[in-house]
């Protein structure tokens, strides 16, 4: 039976929950808790996770004055899409919408093509400095991305960058930049380096084996890179908050701009947009699980 | 993990050597990110030795003054509310993510869906689960005191919100829902890599469920939780959307932290130079973690 270290484990199953040979001899429940714990675990775990989003989804289809009652029913009574409506008949929330898609396919694609040659180089090559350029890029996550913020304001002030598509993709980069890296290397680490030499013995010049050999097998990889950047740009809202303006307002900068404050009227209509606001990401999700999850272990601690 | 070997000058690559090439194909992300990243944390270190009005252009040099100042009077209490809240929050995140890894590891049917389901938090825009939570913690209509009302635990609505200590667990909370499915994940990735053969060898030598854990479990995790713990400590210290949205740093300070206090110094008091002197010793502090960081990595990534 083999003995998978963790990083081989990482790559090859990470998507998938293994079934295999580990469990053949049958004897599951032995290894961790028991099933009564695990299945309690699960429950107490289960209740505090869930419960606030099925909050979520009731009070976003419940009429406000149903939301007004206290203690808050425990059973939406009746159900009604007018939050809903109230959303999508806002002209300025589509805008947003259209923004937020802008934004986040533009960095997603800038930030895979960038870092697809920076983790292949990384990955497959030998040069002075190659360590110290992946330690500055894999210790830049430890550092407040809110620092950045206030410089790159002065700066995009200065250079009339502000309220412009081209400066929230250059913003996002930041963070989605050395996500893709790590999440690329980890693939190019898996790629076998013979294939590349077969192919310098047979002349082939570094940009044919990139473009011909390489990055179709990594396919699946830059899809993965891209959806997380995706996803993290989606979500984001600090940085599109301060850098952004009237023109190019994201979906959750327009939110916090329009609820911040408001709270004592119109939570029907919060959960409602707040709803749809996670929409994009939570189907993504949904559909490509599998390769975020192996994509997110890759990058965050395969190193 | 091979490396591409060096090639003999002048066959590859329009007579570059695989050297150059590798730093080529790094040139574009190392330019992009030293215009977003690089540039932007230096210049904080020296917007910080300045007098600055984020509205006026005019700047005057006061050298260490103002860091001086903001040593003296918040860093304290910045890193003490920040400390505090990534304590807890980590701890929280670790408990319900290293728990619920253990409970999902024992096989059955519908595991990924559940792990799936359990990661809602973590894809969710972090916009729309600030603003579930000051819905979930409204003192008047949130469903938490709706609950504990109808359930007799309190009598009338706790105002979570309202209070310097409540607030802080509200946003501890908050943060923690978010925080503990990455980590569920990861550990779960690694718990699924422990060869059952270990577990059965101990049962046959006769060791319990606790025992097993401690012995086997818990030592084949320690790298991965310690480099999560690592990670999950250093975002954490660092910080913003939740307390942005739910608590705006209050009431009255109390759950403000380094990366509010930066954020609302330069852009409501348009206080550039304290902002930047706060960001200077947040970041000493954070270069702890950073250098114990790069630590472990020089252990793993050694290709």
């Amino acid at each position: 039976m083999t003995n998978y270290t963790f990083a081989a484990a990482s790559q090859n199953n990470a998507g998938r929950l293994q079934e295999g040979p580990q469990k053949a001899r049958g004897k599951s429940p032995r290894k961790g808790p028991s099933r009564t714990g695990a299945a309690g675990a699960i429950v107490a775990i289960g209740i505090f996770t869930f419960l606030p989003i099925y909050w979520l989804v009731t009070t976003a289809v419940v009429p406000d004055a149903e939301a007004y009652s206290f203690p808050a029913r425990l059973w939406p009574g009746t159900v009604t899409l007018s939050h809903f409506r109230t959303f999508f008949s806002n002209s300025e929330f589509l805008r947003y919408f259209i923004n937020s898609a802008i934004v986040s396919v533009i960095t997603a694609v800038l930030a895979v093509v960038v870092a697809t040659y920076c983790a292949y180089s990384l990955s497959k090559f030998e040069y002075r400095g190659r360590k110290s350029l992946l330690y500055m890029f894999l210790g830049s996550q430890l550092f407040p991305h809110v620092l950045l913020i206030v410089t790159l304001y002065q700066l995009y002030n200065t250079l009339g960058l502000l309220n412009t598509y081209i400066g929230l993709v250059l913003a996002f980069s930041s963070f989605t930049l050395p996500l893709c890296i790590f999440t690329l290397r980890a693939f190019f680490n898996a790629l076998p380096t013979e294939l590349i030499e077969a192919a310098k013995i047979d002349g082939a010049s570094h940009w044919t084996i990139i473009h011909r050999i390489v990055l179709p097998l990594v396919r699946p990889a830059l899809v993965t890179a891209g959806l997380y950047a995706f996803i993290i740009s989606w979500n984001d809202f600090i940085f599109a908050l301060t850098l952004s303006g009237p023109r190019t307002r994201t979906l959750p900068t327009g939110l916090v701009e329009t609820y911040i404050g408001q709270f004592q009227r119109g939570w029907g209509d919060l959960m409602a947009a707040s709803l749809v606001v996670s929409m994009p990401t939570v189907i993504i999700f949904l559909f490509m699980q599998r390769h975020l999850i192996s994509g997110a272990l890759a990058g965050a601690v395969k190193a | 993990m091979s490396r591409v070997i060096a090639a003999p000058r002048g066959r590859w690559s329009r007579g570059l050597t695989d050297p150059q090439v590798g730093l080529l194909l790094v040139l574009p992300a190392v330019i992009l990110f030293s215009a977003v990243v690089l540039y932007p944390l230096g210049r904080t270190l020296v917007d910080s030795l300045f007098r600055d009005n984020l509205l006026s252009s005019s700047q005057k040099w006061v050298g260490l003054d103002n860091i001086t100042h903001v040593a003296r009077t918040t860093f304290v209490g910045d890193l003490v509310r920040t400390s505090i809240f990534t304590a807890a929050v980590t701890v929280l995140a670790f408990v319900l993510g290293l728990g619920l890894a253990l409970a999902l590891n024992v096989r059955f049917r519908g595991r990924s869906l559940l792990r799936g389901l359990f990661l809602m938090p973590w894809v969710v825009p972090s916009v729309a689960t600030s603003f579930l939570w000051v819905y979930i913690f409204d003192t008047n209509y949130g469903p938490l005191n709706g609950l504990l009302v109808r359930l007799h635990i309190v009598d009338q609505g706790v105002s979570w919100l309202g209070q310097p200590n409540t607030a802080m667990i509200a946003i501890v909370i908050a943060r923690a829902w978010t925080a503990f499915p990455w980590l569920m994940v990861i550990f779960l990735a690694a718990l699924q890599t422990v060869p059952a053969d270990l577990y059965e060898a101990a049962e046959v030598d006769g060791a319990g469920r606790w025992r097993r854990f401690r012995a086997i479990t818990l030592p084949w995790l320690k790298p991965v939780m310690y480099l999560a713990l690592l990670l999950e400590i250093a975002w954490n210290f660092q910080h913003l959307d939740t307390m942005y949205i739910i608590t705006s740093g209050g009431p009255a300070r109390s759950t403000t932290t380094f990366s509010l206090d930066v954020y609302q110094q330069a852009f409501s008091a348009y206080d550039i130079g304290n902002a930047a002197a706060i960001g200077v010793l947040w970041m000493a502090v954070l270069s702890v973690f950073l250098i114990l960081y790069l630590r472990v990595l020089d252990k793993r990534v050694d290709e």
